[in-house]
C-alpha cells in the first residue's frame, strides 16, 4: 500500500463516523420522504400503493395549503425587515460607549434561549389578557380584544414575538462585525468631519455586508420554517376564510405539514408537502445569497 | 483474574438490562387524572415489582400524535389508549387479542373486533349540558322541561335578561377557539348531539349517511339553530380565546349558569377547590320535539401492544378491575364510571358531574358516541374551523349550514 493510498483510506476513516451520522439522520429519510410522497402511506404499516403525482396535485387545490404558503412568504418578509432592522439598531447601541452595554448585550440575547413553545405560551397569555385588560383601561377598542383571535392582526402578534426571540440572536452577529470594523477607518472618517449617519451608511454597513448575508440566510430559513412558535402563540388560529374554504388565518407552512400528516393522518400528502416546501426554500435562500454575495465589499 | 472480574460484570450489565426491559409503558389521553394514575402505577410497582411508565399526552396537546412519536421513538408503548374506529384502523396491526384475559368476564363495554375481544373501556364518560341548578331556580326555570329547543330558547332569554341579579357573565360557558386548540368541544362532542340524540343506541344511520357524504337536512338544519342558540348566548371572548381552565371557572365561580363539558373535569373542579353549588346535567335537546338523555359511552379503551410485553401488561388491566387497590384507584381516586359488573360505580356529591351521569346512565336516557366514527381530524380540525366561524360572528347560521353540508359532502372521497 503506497503511502497515497493509506493517507486517503485514514481521512475516509476519520470521516467515516460523521458520514455514516449524516447518512442515517439526514440523507436516508429525506430520500424515503420524496418516495412516501409518491404513495397513499398512512404513517403506519407497509405502503399499500403507489398514486404517482397525486398527493401534488392535490396540495395545489388544497386552499389551507395554499394559504400557509401566502401567509408563511408574508410572514418571512415582515420578519426579515423587522428582526433585522432592530438587530441593526441594537447592536449599534450596544457597541457605543453608553454605560451598561454588557448588561444590554445579556439582556437583548436571553429571549433567545428560551424555547419557542414557553415563549409562545408566555406571549399568548400576553396578547390575550394582560394587552386587552390595558387597552380597555385606556379605552383603545382595537386592543381591548384578543389581538390573536383576529385575523387581521394575529400575524403582527407572531412578528412581534419572532423578533422579541430572534433580534438578540442576530444582533450577536452584527456586534462582532462592527468590532471587526478597524478603528482606525472610523477614526479617519471622523476627522475628516464625517456625521455618525454618514459613517453608519457609508463606512460600517457596507463593510459588514458579509454579516448582512448570513443574517438574511439566518432569517430566511428560521422564519420560512417557523413551528414552535406557531404552534404555542396561536397554534394556527383563527379562522379566515380564503377561496371560500374556511382556512387557518396563521397557520404557517411548517405547521400545516404537520397538521396534514398527523391531525388528519394523511402522512403521505404531508410528504409530498415537504418536498414542496424544501424546493421553495433552497430556491429562495440560493437567490438571497447570490444577491448578498454581490453586495459584499473588502475594507 | 482481572478477565474473570471483568466477564462476571458484563454478564451481570446484561442481566440488568435484560429485567429493565420487563417493565410497561402506557401510553394514555387523560391529562386529568395523569398525576393520579402515575400514583397507582407506583403502587402497582410496589406491589408487584413491575415497574410502570406513564406518558400523557391529551388536553391542548394532540394525544394522537404523542402517540405516534411513542410509537416511532424505539420503545413502544406496551398499553396505550384507541379512541374508536379510526384508532383501531390505524393500530390493528399491533393490537394483541384479550379474549382469553380475566377482565374480560366482567366487562360490560369491551371493544370488539373482528369477532375479538380486544379493548379494555378506560371509563363509561358522559356530557349533556352542565347546569348550575342555584341560579335556574333563582331565575324559576325547573331544569326538567329542557328537553326541546323552544324550552332552552326561552330558558336562555330568560337567564340572559336577569344576568345582572343573577351575577352572570355569560349564560353558557362553551369553547370553540383554535387557538387553544378546544374544537374537540365543538367538531366533536356538540356535533355527535345531530349524530345521536334521539336515536337508539348504537343507532348508526346519521353517522353512516355523514360517512357517504350526505346530511339528513331536516334534523341537521335544526341542529344548526341549536348551536347558533348556544353560541348567542355564550360569551364571544370565552368562545374564541377560552381554554379548558377558564371554560371551567366561570362555571364553577357561578358567572356562568350552563357549562358544556363531560364529566371527566370533576378530577380538574376538584382539584380547584370543587364547587359550591348542586350541578347536574340537562340532555342536549335541540329537536323541536321532545329527547330526554344526555350523551354517554366508553370513548376509549386500553389496548396491548402485540409487539410489547403481552403478559404483563394484561396482568396490569386484569389488576385494575380486579384488585381493591385497582377498584379504588378507577372510582374513587379518578372518579371514572367503570364498565364492570364487579366494580360499583361510586356517585358522590364530591365529583357532582359523575353523579349526574350515574343517575343519567341507571335511569336508562342514555345516547351514544358516534363522532369517533369520522375520518381523522375531520371533526377538530375541517368541522371545528367553520364552528369557529360562527363563533367570530364572520358567517350567520344560514352560511354556518351550507359550509358544513358542504365539508360533509367531501368526507366521501
Amino acid at each position: 500500500m503506497t503511502s497515497k493510498v493509506k493517507r486517503k483510506l485514514t481521512e475516509f476513516l476519520f470521516l467515516l463516523p460523521s458520514l455514516i451520522a449524516f447518512l442515517m439522520v439526514i440523507i436516508v429519510p429525506f430520500i424515503l420522504g420524496i418516495y412516501y410522497s409518491f404513495t397513499d402511506w398512512q404513517g403506519t404499516g407497509a405502503v399499500s400503493q403507489s398514486v404517482g403525482f397525486a398527493n401534488y396535485a392535490a396540495i395545489f387545490k388544497d386552499a389551507g395549503f395554499l394559504h400557509s404558503f401566502l401567509v408563511t412568504l408574508l410572514f418571512t418578509v415582515l420578519n426579515i425587515i423587522t428582526v433585522n432592522v432592530v438587530a441593526f439598531i441594537i447592536s449599534l447601541l450596544v457597541t457605543s460607549e453608553i454605560r451598561g452595554r454588557n448588561v444590554y448585550r445579556a439582556g437583548f440575547f436571553i429571549p433567545n434561549l428560551i424555547g419557542g413553545i414557553v415563549l409562545g405560551l408566555v406571549w399568548q397569555f400576553i396578547f390575550t389578557n394582560i394587552v386587552p385588560s390595558i387597552g380597555s383601561s385606556l379605552g383603545l377598542p382595537t386592543l381591548s380584544k384578543s389581538l390573536i383571535s383576529n385575523k387581521d392582526t394575529v400575524m403582527f402578534t407572531m412578528v412581534t414575538v419572532n423578533t422579541w426571540q430572534y433580534a438578540g440572536y442576530i444582533m450577536l452577529i452584527y456586534v462582532a462585525a462592527i468590532q471587526g470594523i478597524s478603528k482606525s477607518v472610523m477614526e479617519a472618517a471622523e476627522v475628516d468631519g464625517a456625521r455618525y449617519w454618514t459613517r453608519v451608511t457609508r463606512i460600517q454597513i457596507p463593510l459588514m455586508a458579509n454579516a448582512f448575508t448570513i443574517s438574511l440566510f439566518l432569517t430566511l430559513t428560521n422564519s420560512f420554517k417557523m413551528y414552535d412558535v406557531n404552534v404555542a402563540l396561536t397554534n394556527g388560529g383563527p379562522v379566515a376564510m380564503f377561496m371560500n374554504k374556511p382556512v387557518q388565518a396563521s397557520e404557517l407552512l411548517a405547521l400545516n405539514i404537520y397538521n396534514t400528516a398527523f391531525k388528519y393522518n394523511n402522512m403521505a400528502q404531508g410528504q409530498a408537502k415537504a418536498v414542496i416546501f424544501f424546493i421553495v426554500l433552497t430556491i429562495f435562500s440560493i437567490i438571497q445569497v447570490s444577491w448578498n454575495k454581490s453586495k459584499e465589499v473588502e475594507a | 483474574m482481572k478477565k474473570l472480574i471483568s466477564l462476571v460484570l458484563a454478564v451481570a450489565m446484561m442481566l440488568t438490562a435484560a429485567s429493565a426491559l420487563a417493565d410497561i409503558v402506557i401510553c394514555q389521553n387523560k391529562v386529568e387524572i395523569g398525576s393520579i394514575m402515575e400514583e397507582y402505577a407506583k403502587g402497582y410497582t410496589e406491589r408487584t415489582g413491575v415497574p410502570v411508565k406513564v406518558i400523557t399526552g391529551g388536553g391542548s396537546q394532540d394525544y394522537n400524535t404523542v402517540l405516534k412519536a411513542e410509537m416511532a421513538s424505539g420503545r413502544e408503548p406496551d398499553i396505550f389508549v384507541i379512541e374508536g374506529v379510526s384508532g383501531y384502523e390505524l393500530w390493528k396491526d399491533r393490537i394483541a387479542d384479550q379474549s382469553d384475559a380475566e377482565w374480560t368476564k366482567t366487562c360490560t363495554a369491551p371493544y370488539v373486533a373482528d369477532g375479538k375481544i380486544v379493548g379494555f373501556p378506560v371509563a363509561q364518560e358522559g356530557y349533556g349540558l352542565a347546569y348550575n341548578k342555584d341560579i335556574l331556580d333563582k331565575a324559576g326555570i325547573d331544569p326538567a322541561t329542557l328537553t326541546n329547543y323552544d324550552a332552552y330558547a326561552a330558558a336562555f332569554e330568560k337567564l340572559d335578561s336577569m344576568k345582572a341579579e343573577l351575577g352572570l357573565d355569560m349564560v353558557v360557558s362553551m369553547v370553540a377557539g383554535t387557538t387553544n386548540n378546544m374544537t374537540w368541544v365543538t367538531g366533536l362532542h356538540n356535533f355527535n348531539v345531530y349524530l345521536s340524540v334521539g336515536l337508539e343506541r348504537g343507532d348508526d344511520t346519521i353517522i353512516n349517511k355523514l360517512l357517504q357524504g350526505e346530511v339528513d337536512a331536516e334534523r341537521f338544519h335544526q341542529y344548526c339553530q341549536y348551536v347558533a342558540l348556544l353560541f348567542k348566548y355564550s360569551d364571544p371572548e370565552m368562545l374564541l380565546n377560552g381554554n379548558q381552565e377558564t371554560q371551567m371557572v366561570a362555571f364553577t365561580s357561578g358567572k356562568a349558569a350552563f357549562y358544556h363539558q363531560g364529566n371527566w373535569m370533576d378530577p380538574t373542579i376538584a382539584q380547584a377547590g370543587g364547587i359550591g353549588f348542586t350541578a347536574a346535567y340537562a340532555p342536549h335537546a335541540f329537536l323541536k320535539e321532545d329527547t330526554d338523555g344526555i350523551l354517554t359511552d366508553a370513548a376509549s379503551w386500553y389496548v396491548v401492544n402485540s409487539k410489547g410485553n403481552v403478559d404483563e401488561a394484561i396482568a396490569y388491566l386484569n389488576a385494575l378491575c380486579g384488585t381493591d387497590e385497582g377498584k379504588e384507584y378507577m372510582v374513587d381516586k379518578a372518579g371514572m364510571i367503570p364498565a364492570f359488573t364487579n366494580v360499583e360505580a361510586k356517585a358522590t356529591d364530591a365529583t357532582p358531574l359523575t353523579k349526574s351521569v350515574v343517575e343519567w346512565v341507571n335511569a336508562g336516557k342514555t345516547y351514544s358516541w358516534q363522532q369517533y366514527k369520522m375520518p381523522d381530524g375531520f371533526g377538530m380540525g375541517t368541522l371545528g374551523a367553520i364552528y369557529e366561524l360562527l363563533a367570530s360572528g364572520a358567517i350567520d347560521v344560514d352560511a354556518f349550514e351550507a359550509m358544513m353540508i358542504e365539508a360533509i359532502q367531501g368526507v366521501k372521497k
